[in-house]
């Protein structure tokens, strides 16, 4: 016979009940082989002697409230029947541990104060599988998490407890790479804004490469690792500017026609131009200083560094394969309003179609 | 000085939306530690950017598993894969912080010796416990000598590694757990590895060069599963040991060595297993068991095994022998399974009528289920059956499953007339 029917067989008073009380106060009778399955319980009554009578009710920890017992007291009751199968327990914990995740968490905090060890792995597994896989948005929105980190320390997850310099350059790399990507995605999917950014951030690299050259020395100067810096430095400037060169002679002649070019737009185009014009120029600026800083430390990542490098070219090779037909283009539609637009074909040049010519 | 770096995003206070309070934060650290543990490395690791209290709560984790399905690369590009993950463990190790109990490495691609041999090294000084290398391609590793100096380990899985210790070593006192798969290793290192781990409970070996006789000393050991090319093995102070699985996997000639070696070989493999609860006699290994002397019946008999498996070629005398021998000296045995072996030849003229004689003056009282696979109805394994249903009061299971669909519907019709000793019974045809 079971023990369930023994305790039905039995009087009532035969029964033995250990008694628990909460942190709010309340207390309560639980059967004493449910509570004795909770290792905390067992200890304060067989070592203590606790909990036979009303006023010396066992106290349980503070993480332990009413409903986080009553939980934990019918995983006990379940688990403690000795003649149960592996399948009906695993079957029961899957039910079991279907609740909202903030109970899931008030129930492993309560159970490991019990030390009720196999509910804390069933909680700590449940908790884990609603983690795993998400996004760091979603994980902060499920378990209330606030978003207290600056998105330099989100880029660098590996930082370095002491806050090695080198890591922070490393950290100031690995932004710098960010803002990059980002701009390379606007170079994909550009509409006519855009396109004047474009022209923008041409001009900018232009100017920027002939007027900061003299700062960016300065800059150098002031560090003291210079020689792979300026090595560095060199091996950009030449191919930024090997992209621009053809065209030195057009900029100002270039924007002029931008303005005319598309009707209706003059008014944007010079407000908006000026605005993008300092976004852009800061971004590049500050993307040039990053760059110094960050080329302090070739030993970094070389992988990563390479990357870059590659990414610059290709960005300078896309820029300069495109301006003769965009020139063209510019030049020849003068009052047409088409909106033009860029896509990117197989081997990664910008292409342009025209409005007809757009699938 | 670094001049520019300007925040890009300002912090967040705690705002009314966050009013809902953060109840997994503040959970205790071991806790934490187990929620993480059960994540891949790289969810793990990424948890550090959840927010500010987040920030090291993963390095901490005692566990850090390193295999193929923590990280995503579509890259096709071998070495820059490697130098990736070669990147990420290091990484990991250098950053992680606290005792490393499990750690496993187990990537497809190609990896240097050095750089194992370094994180060996890093995780032998961290009271580490469990230790699963698995070197998938290249030549057989070498485990660095650091390795061997873990005196906390407790389970040691290694596969394609070539062992050899250090002249100093003394073995793992705390080693329970042992798993080699493709491994190298010498005779002496081999017997040497196994008498001096005196808490191994578990012993895996498959698929092992250079160890001709596997000689077990090992008082606690309970399971022990090995699948190699042997000559001799015997077991030595075993007397714990309940589960046995042997495979031997080359055909051994009888002739040869039936002339030197009359010692039973059944016999010696019996002595000291008086507690084997499952025994599976895989490959050829019943052939070895064949040579020398057979008895009618184990002196001894093995009272608690209740499962057996034996691989068997039915028209071979020896072995039939051999295997009438085992299910007369197991009283207790519930569960049978027979597997018939596939030969080169067909044994046509050596088939025998060996099941076809009365051999039993006790019955299979315990028995229950039996399962008789790759059979292709030929006289010998029928025969077999016939006398396996008339003589197992309490079957409740056959299962038959032919090796080929030739002869099916014959092999059928015979397995209908078969009388059964058991009403419980039920003979369940499988396709093959």
């Amino acid at each position: 016979m079971s023990e369930v029917d023994m305790a039905v067989i039995k009087p009532e008073m035969m029964k033995s009940y250990i008694w628990l009380q909460t942190a709010d106060g309340s207390i309560q009778q639980v059967e004493q082989e449910v509570a004795m399955f909770c290792p905390m319980i067992c200890h304060e009554v067989i070592q203590k002697g606790m909990g036979s009578s009303k006023n010396y009710a066992i106290s349980l920890p503070q993480r332990v409230n009413p409903a986080m017992l009553s939980l934990i007291l019918d995983y006990c009751r379940f688990h403690q029947v000795p003649g149960r199968s592996n399948k009906e327990r695993k079957s029961f914990d899957e039910k079991f541990i279907r609740m909202d995740t903030k109970r899931l968490c008030e129930l492993t905090s309560a159970a490991d104060s019990l030390q009720l060890k196999p509910l804390v792995d069933l909680t700590s597994r449940a908790l884990a599988r609603i983690i795993e896989g998400k996004s760091p948005e979603e994980i902060r929105e499920i378990f209330h998490l606030p978003d207290d980190l600056t998105e330099e320390e989100k880029l660098e997850p590996l930082k370095n407890t002491t806050d090695d310099p080198r890591i922070r350059l490393l950290n100031r790399l690995y932004a710098k790479k960010r803002k990059e990507l980002k701009e390379r995605q606007k170079l994909k999917n550009i509409e006519v804004e855009e396109e004047r950014v474009d022209d923008r951030s041409v001009d900018d690299l232009l100017s920027f490469i002939n007027g900061d050259n003299g700062d960016s020395k300065g800059i150098k100067n002031s560090k003291s690792k210079k020689k792979n810096r300026r090595r560095k430095d060199q091996q950009k400037n030449t191919s930024a500017n090997e992209a621009i060169k053809n065209h030195n002679k057009e900029p100002n002649g270039l924007n002029q026609v931008c303005h005319s070019a598309e009707v209706g737009q003059k008014v944007r185009a010079g407000v908006g131009a000026t605005s993008n014009l300092h976004d852009v120029e800061d971004d590049i600026f500050d993307n040039k200083n990053e760059l110094d800083d960050g080329d302090i430390d070739d030993e970094i990542d070389p992988a990563l560094k390479e990357k870059i490098d590659r990414e610059v070219e290709d960005f300078a090779r896309r820029l300069n394969s495109d301006w003769p037909e965009r020139m063209q283009e510019i030049l020849s539609f003068g009052h047409e309003r088409k909106p033009v637009h860029f896509s990117l074909n197989g081997n990664g040049s910008l292409r342009r179609y025209a409005n007809s010519e757009q699938r | 000085m670094s001049i520019v770096i300007k925040q890009r995003e300002p912090s967040r206070l705690p705002s009314k939306a966050d009013a809902e309070f953060d109840r997994i934060s503040n959970l205790p650290g071991h806790v934490i530690d187990q929620i993480l543990s059960r994540l891949p490395i790289r969810d793990a690791v990424r948890s550090s950017v959840l927010s500010r209290k987040w920030r090291y709560k993963w390095a901490t984790i005692p566990c850090l598993v390193f295999d193929n399905h923590c990280f995503n690369f579509s890259s096709q590009d071998q070495s820059f894969i490697k130098n990736k993950l070669v990147n990420i463990i290091d990484h990991v190790l250098l950053l992680h912080n606290g005792p490393i109990h499990k750690f496993k490495l187990s990537h497809r691609d190609l990896l240097g010796v050095t750089d194992i041999d370094r994180w060996i090294l890093c995780i032998s000084r961290s009271s580490i416990k469990e230790v699963v290398l698995e070197i998938w391609k290249g030549q057989r590793y070498k485990p660095p000598s650091c390795l061997f100096n873990c005196q906390n380990l407790i389970h040691l899985e290694l596969f394609n590694c070539l062992l050899k210790p250090p002249l100093m070593f003394k073995g793992f006192k705390n080693l329970k757990s042992l798993d080699l798969q493709h491994i190298t290793i010498t005779q002496d290192v081999f017997e040497k590895l196994i008498s001096s781990c005196p808490s191994l409970e578990r012993l895996t070996l498959m698929n092992f060069t250079g160890v001709t006789h596997l000689i077990i000393d090992a008082p606690n050991l309970q399971f022990f599963d090995i699948g190699g090319i042997f000559e001799d093995v015997s077991f030595l102070n075993t007397v714990h040991l309940s589960l046995v699985s042997i495979g031997l996997y080359v055909n051994i000639d009888n002739e040869e060595n039936g002339a030197q070696d009359n010692a039973s070989k059944l016999l010696r493999f019996f002595v000291n297993l008086p507690h084997i609860r499952r025994l599976e006699i895989q490959s050829y290994f019943l052939k070895y068991l064949a040579m020398g002397y057979v008895p009618s019946r184990l002196p001894n008999l093995c009272v608690d095994l209740n499962h057996l498996s034996i691989r068997i070629d039915f028209d071979d005398l020896e072995e039939n022998t051999a295997a009438l021998c085992l299910l007369r000296s197991c009283p207790n045995l519930q569960e049978l399974e027979m597997l018939a072996r596939p030969e080169e030849q067909s044994s046509m003229e050596r088939s025998t009528n060996f099941w076809e004689d009365d051999h039993w003056s006790s019955l299979f009282a315990h028995l229950r289920l039996v399962k008789v696979s790759g059979i292709s109805g030929v006289k010998s394994e029928m025969d077999f059956i016939k006398f396996l249903l008339s003589n197992s009061p309490v079957l409740e299971q056959l299962t038959v499953k032919p090796a080929s669909q030739e002869g099916e519907w014959e092999l059928m019709k015979e397995l209908l007339r078969f009388r059964r000793a058991s009403i419980y019974a039920e003979v369940i045809y499988l396709d093959p």
